[in-house]
C-alpha cells in the first residue's frame, strides 16, 4: 500500500468527520438521505430517458416529460452530494484507495459529461420535441448512454461496501 | 501470449484487492473465514467506536507467556448500542472474551461475532446482513488463544 495522501488524513481527522464516524444515528441517517437522492436522481433520469427511447408513456410529449423530470433529478443530485461528501470524509482513510469508489467517480464524471454534451447540443431543440418523430436519433443515443452510465454509478457505488 | 497477459492482469487485480485495508466497509466473506473459528481472551487496550465497523484491540497472553496484539472487528456503534453495548460499558484495561473467526489473509484480526463483557453479559458483535455465520462459533469449536 502506498502512503495515505495528506489531504485524506486532514479530511479524516476533521472534528466533523470524527463525529460522523463515531455517531450512532447521523451516519445511517445520511446513508438514508443518499438512498433518497438515488431515488429522485435515477427515478427522474430513467423516466425521461425511457420516454426518449419510446419505452414509456407513448402518448405524452417527450418535451413535456423531459422538462418535468429534470428538476426532480437535480433535487436528487443535490441530496447525493450533500450526503456523499460527508460520508466519504468520515471514512476517507479507508475509502480513498477503494477501487470501486474510483470506478464510480470515473463513471460519475462520464455521466455528467454526457449531460453537459447533450444539453450543449441536441437538447437545445428540446422545446420542439412534441412527438417521437421530432426527437433526433442523437438524443436517443444520449438517453441510452445516460441509463447505462448512471446504472454503473449505482452499481460501483453499492460495491464500495463489498470489498 | 494473450492468455498469459490476461491471466497476469487478473492476478494483478486480485493482488490489489487483497492489499486493501480491512477498515473499509465489507461483507463477512471478503475478509473472514467461517471455517476458522477462534476465541480470544485479552485485555482491552484500544476501542474504535466507529462506522461502519467498530474495533476492539486486545492484548492476548499466549501459552508461552508472551503477549500478542489482536484486533477484533465488530458491528457499527448504533447496532452495538441497541444490543446493549454502550460506549461507556467497556473501558481500557477490561478483560473481554471474544468469539469469532480469523481473517482469511492471516494476521492478528478476527471478526467479533460474540463479545463477553467483564460483568458476564454476552453481546453479539456481528454485523447484521454481512453474509457471515449468524451465530458465533461454539466455545468447544474454538481454539482458545
Amino acid at each position: 500500500m502506498s502512503a495515505v495522501p495528506g489531504w485524506v488524513v486532514t479530511l479524516h481527522d476533521l472534528p466533523a468527520s470524527v463525529a460522523l464516524r463515531e455517531s450512532e444515528l447521523l451516519f445511517p441517517v445520511l446513508q438514508t438521505v443518499h438512498v433518497l437522492g438515488v431515488v429522485l436522481l435515477f427515478g427522474g433520469i430513467a423516466v425521461l430517458d425511457l420516454r426518449l427511447l419510446r419505452l414509456l408513456w407513448p402518448r405524452r410529449s417527450p418535451a413535456a416529460v423531459v422538462t418535468a423530470m429534470l428538476p426532480v433529478s437535480w433535487m436528487g443530485f443535490a441530496m447525493l452530494v450533500a450526503s456523499g461528501l460527508p460520508e466519504f470524509a468520515a471514512q476517507a482513510v479507508a475509502l480513498h484507495a477503494n477501487p470501486y469508489l474510483r470506478a464510480k467517480l470515473v463513471l460519475l464524471s462520464l455521466a455528467l459529461l454526457n449531460i453537459a454534451l447533450a444539453h450543449g447540443t441536441v437538447f437545445r431543440g428540446l422545446g420542439r420535441w412534441s412527438s417521437d418523430a421530432s426527437v433526433p436519433a442523437s438524443a436517443r443515443a444520449f438517453a441510452a448512454a445516460s441509463l447505462v452510465l448512471w446504472s454503473g454509478v449505482i452499481y460501483t457505488g453499492r460495491m464500495i461496501a463489498f470489498t | 501470449m494473450k492468455v498469459r497477459i490476461r491471466l497476469a492482469s487478473w492476478l494483478l487485480v486480485a493482488g490489489l484487492l487483497a492489499a486493501l485495508p480491512v477498515s473499509a466497509h465489507h461483507s463477512f466473506s471478503a475478509v473472514f473465514d467461517a471455517k476458522k473459528p477462534v476465541r480470544l481472551v485479552g485485555v482491552l487496550t484500544r476501542i474504535e467506536w466507529t462506522n461502519p465497523h467498530s474495533a476492539f484491540v486486545l492484548e492476548v497472553r499466549n501459552k508461552d507467556g508472551s503477549t500478542t496484539t489482536w484486533t477484533a472487528e465488530g458491528a457499527n456503534p448504533g447496532a452495538l448500542s441497541r444490543r446493549g453495548l454502550k460506549r461507556g460499558d467497556i473501558k481500557i484495561g477490561d478483560t473481554l472474551i471474544v468469539d469469532g473467526y480469523l481473517a482469511r489473509a492471516g494476521g492478528k484480526l478476527i471478526d467479533a461475532r460474540r463479545v463477553t463483557l467483564p460483568d458476564g453479559r454476552v453481546v453479539s458483535g456481528a454485523t447484521a446482513g454481512d453474509g457471515g455465520p449468524q451465530d458465533a462459533p461454539s466455545p468447544s469449536a474454538t481454539g482458545v488463544r
